[in-house]
C-alpha cells in the first residue's frame, strides 16, 4: 500500500477521552501524517475502518471489550490491511505487539520524538510494501565511499571511513576528517541517504556523525546532548537523541567499540 | 541458648555464662570473645591468669590447662569465635560437649542475623527506589510550571513519567549502561527544574561501556545521594559529574560532586550500612554490587569534609551469567 499523496492517513484508537486528545494532537502536528480520525473505543474503530481507508492505526491496548491486542489480530486478516503502532502504558505488552506485527510501540505519555520515530517505521514499512527491494537500495551500501573534492583547483579524493563528521553548510556540507576540513557542493540529507547503512546517523538538523568516530556522550545543564569526537563536538537534538543512544548501544553489543586500538 | 543470638559479647552472654555453670556444675566459669573480652560467673579466679590464658588458647586455637583453670576454643562458622573457660575439676569430654553447645549458639545467631540483613536490604532496595521528597518537589515545580510555562511543564511531566516508569520497573536484576545513564539524566533534569541555578551537571559516558550489563538502579541511589548530601544542603551552586569508561576490562563509573564532603570515617560507617536512615541507597548499592561481582566490586568513596564526595562503581564489563 503505498502512503496517500497528501500524507498519511491515520486512524488513533484510545479509550481515554483526553489521551486520545493528546495522540491526535501529536499526530496533527507530525509532517508526515496528512488527516487523523479519532474513535474512542474499539468498536467504532472497526467501524471506521470498514468504511474508510488508512494507512496506519495507533493502537491503545488496554480498552473495554476488545482490547488492543485483539483488534490488531482481526485487523491483520484483511486483505490490505493498515501498519500497526500499538500505543500501551505497559513494557511487558511490547512482546505480544510485535508479535502480531506491529511496526512499533509507543509507551504513554507519549512523546513526539518518540512518535516521529513511529511515524519514520510506518512510511519505510508502507513503502517496503510497494517497492521490496530497488536496484538503487541494493547498491546503496558502497554508493560515495569515496568523494572527490576540489582543493585550490585541484581534485582530491576523501574516503568515507576517514570523515568524523559531516556539517551542513547551506549547499554544502562540511566533511571533518583528521587531514582537515572539506567542502563538497551537496546536500546533507542527500549524503545522509547515501551513507546511513554505512554507519552515519543524522543528530541534528546539521549534522551528520559517524558511531564509530563517537568518543564519548556528553550533555550539561542545559540539558543539550553532544557526540564528543576527537575532531570537536558534534551537537544531538533531542529529536535524535534516542535513535543515537540506541544505535551506539547496538554498535557497542556488536562489538564495533572493542578495537583496543581505538584512542580516546 | 538463645541468650547467645548475638554473639560472645552480645547483652545475653553473661545469663548464657551463668546458665551453663549450673549445668556443668562448676564454682566457675567465663565466656570469651575474639577480642579476649570476657563474662564470669560463679567463683572469681585471677583474672590475670584467666587473660593469659584466654589470650594463649586464641593464638594457637587449642585447649589449655592452668589449674585450676581450664580452657577450650569455640569453633563457629569456619574459624575460631571465642574461649570457654571454667574454674575448678571438669571431665575434658564435658568441657568439649559444653563448647560444641556455646558454638551452636553462637553460629544459630549469626545465620538468623544474617538471613534478617538479607531481608531488610531488599526491602530497602525497594524503598530507596523513590524518594518522596524528590517527587513532591518535582510534582510542585511541575504544577507551578503548568501557569508560567506549559511546554517545559508537559516536557517535565514526561520526565517524570520516565523516572517512575524506570523505578517501577520489575523486569529483571540487570539492565545497561545505557539505560542507567538515560535514568540518571532524566532524573537529573527533573532535578535542574527544582534546584534550578543551583545544580549545574556534568555528564559523560564513553559508548564502548554503554551495553554493558549492571543491576538495576546502581546509579540513580548514588546520584541522589550526591544532590541530597553534596548540593542541597549548602548555599551556592554545586556541580554533579557523572562519568563512564572503559578501564581495560573493567566499566567505571564515577558520580562527584563538589558539595559539602564528609569525615572518611563517617563514610566508612556508611558503608558498613551504620549511617542511619538517610543513607541507606549507598550501602544498599554496595552491598548488591559485592553479591553479584564479588567483594573486589564493592563501591569506592573519597571523601573528607569540604572537599566533596567522589563514588567509584567498578564493573566487570564482561561477567558471565550477568545479562541484561
Amino acid at each position: 500500500m503505498l502512503p496517500s499523496p497528501r500524507g498519511l492517513r491515520v486512524l488513533a484508537v484510545d479509550d481515554v477521552p483526553l489521551a486520545l486528545t493528546e495522540l491526535c494532537r501529536l499526530l496533527r502536528a507530525a509532517p508526515e501524517v496528512g488527516e487523523v480520525v479519532a474513535a474512542d473505543d474499539p468498536i467504532s474503530a472497526l467501524r471506521n475502518i470498514q468504511a474508510d481507508r488508512f494507512d496506519a492505526v495507533f493502537l491503545d491496548i488496554s480498552m473495554p471489550g476488545l482490547d488492543g491486542v485483539e483488534l490488531a489480530n482481526l485487523l491483520s486478516k484483511l486483505s490490505d490491511p493498515p501498519v500497526i503502532v500499538f500505543v500501551t502504558a505497559h513494557e511487558e505488552h511490547a512482546v505480544t505487539a510485535y508479535g502480531i506485527g506491529a511496526v512499533d510501540y509507543l509507551l504513554k505519555p507519549v512523546r513526539a520524538e518518540r512518535l516521529a520515530m513511529a511515524l519514520t517505521k510506518v512510511v519505510r514499512m508502507l513503502s517496503a510494501g510497494t517497492a521490496p527491494v530497488t536496484p538503487h537500495r541494493v547498491r546503496r551500501p558502497d554508493a560515495m565511499a569515496v568523494l572527490p573534492v576540489e582543493t585550490a583547483g585541484r581534485t582530491r579524493y576523501v574516503r568515507r571511513s576517514d570523515v568524523r563528521f559531516v556539517e551542513a553548510n547551506g549547499d554544502y556540507v562540511r566533511l571533518h576528517t583528521p587531514e582537515g576540513v572539506h567542502l563538497v557542493r551537496m546536500p546533507i540529507s542527500r549524503l545522509e541517504e547515501y551513507w546511513a547503512d554505512s554507519g552515519f546517523l543524522r543528530v541534528h538538523r546539521g549534522y551528520l556523525v559517524a558511531l564509530s568516530a563517537i568518543r564519548e556522550l556528553r550533555s550539561d545543564s542545559s540539558g543539550g546532548l553532544l557526540a564528543h569526537t576527537d575532531l570537536g563536538d558534534v551537537p544531538v537534538s533531542r529529536r535524535h537523541a534516542r535513535e543515537l543512544r540506541e544505535q551506539l548501544l547496538h554498535a557497542a553489543q556488536t562489538g564495533m567499540f572493542d578495537d583496543p586500538t581505538r584512542g580516546a | 541458648m538463645n541468650d547467645l543470638k548475638d554473639g560472645l559479647s552480645g547483652p545475653g552472654a553473661r545469663r548464657a555464662a551463668r546458665r551453663l555453670r549450673r549445668l556443668l556444675n562448676t564454682p566457675g566459669l567465663g565466656l570469651a570473645d575474639l577480642s579476649g573480652n570476657l563474662v564470669w560467673s560463679g567463683h572469681s579466679p585471677d583474672s590475670d591468669a584467666v587473660a593469659t590464658l584466654v589470650d594463649h588458647v586464641l593464638r594457637g586455637e587449642t585447649a589449655k590447662d592452668l589449674p585450676p583453670l581450664t580452657a577450650t576454643p569455640i569453633y563457629a562458622g569456619d574459624g575460631v569465635a571465642g574461649v570457654l573457660v571454667v574454674a575448678g575439676p571438669i571431665r575434658r569430654s564435658a568441657l568439649r560437649e559444653a563448647a560444641s553447645w556455646v558454638a551452636d549458639a553462637v553460629e544459630r545467631g549469626r545465620l538468623e542475623a544474617s538471613a534478617d540483613r538479607a531481608e531488610q536490604a531488599e526491602l530497602r532496595a525497594l524503598r530507596a527506589e523513590i524518594s518522596p521528597h524528590f517527587v513532591y518537589n518535582a510534582l510542585t515545580v511541575i504544577a507551578s510550571l503548568m501557569r508560567s510555562d506549559p511546554d517545559q511543564a508537559s516536557e517535565l511531566m514526561l520526565d517524570f513519567a520516565d523516572y517512575t516508569r524506570y523505578s517501577l520497573a520489575r523486569r529483571g536484576d540487570y539492565t545497561t549502561v545505557s539505560d542507567e545513564f538515560h535514568a540518571i539524566e532524566t532524573y537529573l533534569a527533573l532535578q535542574r527544574a527544582v534546584l534550578g541555578d543551583r545544580l549545574r551537571v556534568q555528564v559523560r559516558v564513553a559508548p564502548e561501556v554503554l551495553g554493558v550489563a549492571i543491576p538495576y538502579l546502581v546509579l540513580q541511589p548514588l546520584v541522589e545521594n550526591a544532590v541530597r548530601h553534596g548540593i542541597e544542603p549548602r548555599a551556592g551552586a554545586g556541580l554533579i559529574q557523572v562519568t563512564g569508561e572503559a578501564e581495560g576490562n573493567d566499566c567505571v563509573i564515577s558520580i562527584e560532586d563538589d558539595g559539602v564532603g564528609m569525615d572518611p570515617e563517617r563514610a566508612r560507617e556508611i558503608l558498613a550500612g551504620r549511617g542511619g536512615s538517610d543513607s541507606v541507597g549507598l550501602a544498599n548499592v554496595d552491598r548488591r554490587l559485592r553479591h553479584v561481582y564479588g567483594p573486589w566490586y564493592g563501591l569506592v568513596v573519597e571523601t573528607a569534609v569540604d572537599a566533596g564526595t567522589r563514588v567509584i562503581v567498578r564493573v566487570p564489563r564482561f561477567q558471565p551469567g550477568v545479562m541484561p
